[in-house]
């Protein structure tokens, strides 16, 4: 695949905030990472203030977005059609 | 508008009856809450979702010896679901490539300029939140966006997963979840100014 943007954290090179800022909140950042990260925030304003909405929208869409409502009936009426369907289940 | 391949071509695997049952029921069907999720946020109707899901599940079963025991099959049923949605579903659909190379571009060229255009939100306005207001701006987003949200956020998928599911490459799931999420704060602080909340830095 064309990837433009290999892991920056294994380089030494250095990485924008927003690149850090980004590998952290999208779940693909090493626990070293995100303890240099949590240091860095220390003395970058910006990136904590990001930080703090990002995760606090990321932290919302996990309670309410992941179909905690759903009914029960929803899905016991999808498998029966699906184990309707195929019949060696 | 050509039909997306629903499976990828690979290595073929010859189970018996028993072990396809018994993949069927362990491996796919525990996934079913968070496929119901997903294609209910896809379609934003519970008819559609359920068609589509029990839909995927069927050509699940149907193409079963394409999938490989042990692997990831969450994965794999995510890819099926949104190849089938696309192709039955969304009959307007914009020209992919085109979009995608735009999204690259502008992404890695644009940094100092994100930074600026970053809505201004605050988390005393989104603690205030309570009710139904991210998952509404969460469907407002085009679907593409949408999307990326869902896989990565709401189900945890990694770039990687993500990019196969999707059929982009990596470069473009970051840039397309990095627009996704400013297009999401953009979205809720309107809602933060109809609730009252000043837009002003603190
Ligand atoms: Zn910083």
């Amino acid at each position: 695949m064309n990837d433009p943007a290999p892991n920056p954290f294994t380089n030494s090179g250095k990485l924008s905030c927003l690149e850090m800022l980004q590998l952290v909140l999208d779940g693909q950042a090493t626990s070293e990472q995100i303890a240099y990260f949590k240091k860095h925030m220390e003395v970058c304003m910006p990136c904590y203030k990001s930080y703090s909405v990002d995760m606090m929208i990321k932290d919302m869409l996990q309670r309410k977005c992941c179909g905690s409502g759903i009914a029960p009936e929803t899905l016991d009426s999808i498998r029966q059609k699906i184990s309707a369907s195929i019949k060696p289940l | 508008m050509e039909e997306l391949p629903i499976i990828p071509d690979g290595p073929r695997q010859n189970y018996s009856d028993a072990e396809k049952g018994e993949i069927f029921n362990q491996e796919f069907l525990p996934h079913i809450r968070s496929m119901y999720n997903f294609a209910h946020r896809l379609t934003l109707d519970e008819d559609d979702a359920k068609d589509l899901v029990q839909d995927t599940y069927l050509k699940a079963y149907r193409f079963i010896e394409s999938f490989q025991k042990g692997t990831n099959a969450k994965a794999w049923l995510f890819r099926i679901l949104k190849n089938s949605f696309i192709n039955d579903y969304r009959k307007k659909i914009k020209e992919p490539s085109k979009v995608d190379y735009q999204e690259v571009e502008s992404y890695y060229n644009s940094d100092e300029v994100d930074r600026q255009i970053t809505p201004d939100l605050r988390v005393d306005a989104l603690k205030d939140m309570i009710g139904d207001e991210i998952s509404n701006a969460l469907n407002a987003l085009d679907v593409d966006f949408r999307t990326v949200i869902i896989l990565c956020d709401l189900e945890g998928f990694k770039y990687e997963e993500m990019a196969k599911i999707l059929d982009i490459p990596i470069g473009t799931v970051r840039s397309r979840l990095h627009r996704a999420r400013n297009l999401l704060k953009e979205k809720l602080s309107e809602y933060a100014k109809e609730m009252g909340y000043k837009n002003t830095a603190s």
